[in-house]
């Protein structure tokens, strides 16, 4: 089992919960020892998970953990959950350039970009969750 | 939204964009913008992101749409300012911003826009002079 070091818990429920989120998370990487780039990517995917909770599911929460695997490098580990409508085209949703908001469409599939494992598990009408993973260097 | 983050600086709209911006306040300050421009008949307006640590994709749609409706104004969009984990995380991220001028600071930005100030018109000012700032 990982050996989780710290963990934050937030609500998502209006703008200034994002805001909160990855000011938050970014300051965990950073105590970490991840470097600025780094912790800034990191607080970018909260903010885009964070966002597509309010937008899609209007509430849900946002995991950040410090962990540890055993005998591997420490992680910092995002976990977006929420109980919206799911995602019916996850294979479209996670193409640059397709939004059904408006935006630029680039939450998923940069955030995708930005961290080492990406995790997506949707159910329509249940809800999704998004695992997101990226290791200390 | 505090006036101080707008300031004319010759034909140049100088905009120091906040570190944390609510969807709320980049509307408000989208219309401080737009109502500047006319006042001033400011030619290029410069959205310095010095003090930006993340900048996420709604914040790259604002620089975009600003962008657009700045240009509807007869003036030109410069960005200033961008921190370097900044401009990584926005590439990687794959933020494109076609049509968006960027320098590397103030120095720069002013040369531009005196450059753009010989060659173009720009809007003509308003009679009202001073715009009415939003609380």
């Amino acid at each position: 089992m990982p050996d989780t070091l710290q963990r934050l818990h937030f609500r998502i429920q209006t703008v200034t919960d994002v805001s909160d989120s990855r000011r938050k998370g970014m300051q965990l990487a950073l105590d970490m020892g991840f470097a600025h780039a780094d912790a800034t990517k990191i607080a970018v995917v909260i903010s885009e998970l964070a966002r597509n909770i309010l937008i899609y599911a209007k509430t849900g929460t946002i995991t950040v953990l410090a962990d540890k695997e055993p005998d591997g490098p420490r992680c910092i580990k995002i976990i977006a959950d929420d109980k919206g409508p799911g995602i019916p085209h996850l294979e479209q949703a996670m193409t640059d350039g397709y939004t059904t908001s408006g935006g630029l469409g680039l939450g998923l599939s940069g955030s995708r970009r930005l961290m080492d494992e990406f995790f997506v598990h949707s159910q329509v009408n249940r809800g999704t969750t998004v695992t997101a993973v990226k290791y200390l260097r | 939204m505090d006036s101080g983050t707008i300031q004319k600086l010759e034909n140049l709209l100088l905009v120091a964009v906040p570190r944390d911006l609510t969807d709320d306040e980049v509307i408000l300050m989208r219309r401080d913008i737009l109502r500047a421009i006319r006042a001033y008949g400011s030619q290029v307006v410069l959205l310095d992101f010095t003090q930006v640590d993340i900048c996420d994709s709604f914040f790259g749609r604002f620089i975009y749409s600003t962008s657009r409706m700045v240009q509807l104004m007869g003036a030109t969009v410069i960005i200033s300012g961008l921190q370097d984990a900044v401009i990584e995380t926005m590439v990687e991220l794959g933020m494109t911003l076609p049509d968006v001028e960027a320098v590397l600071d103030l120095d720069d930005a002013l040369a531009l826009s005196r450059r753009l100030g010989r060659n173009g018109s720009g809007p003509a000012p308003a009679d009202g002079g001073l715009p009415e700032w939003e609380e």
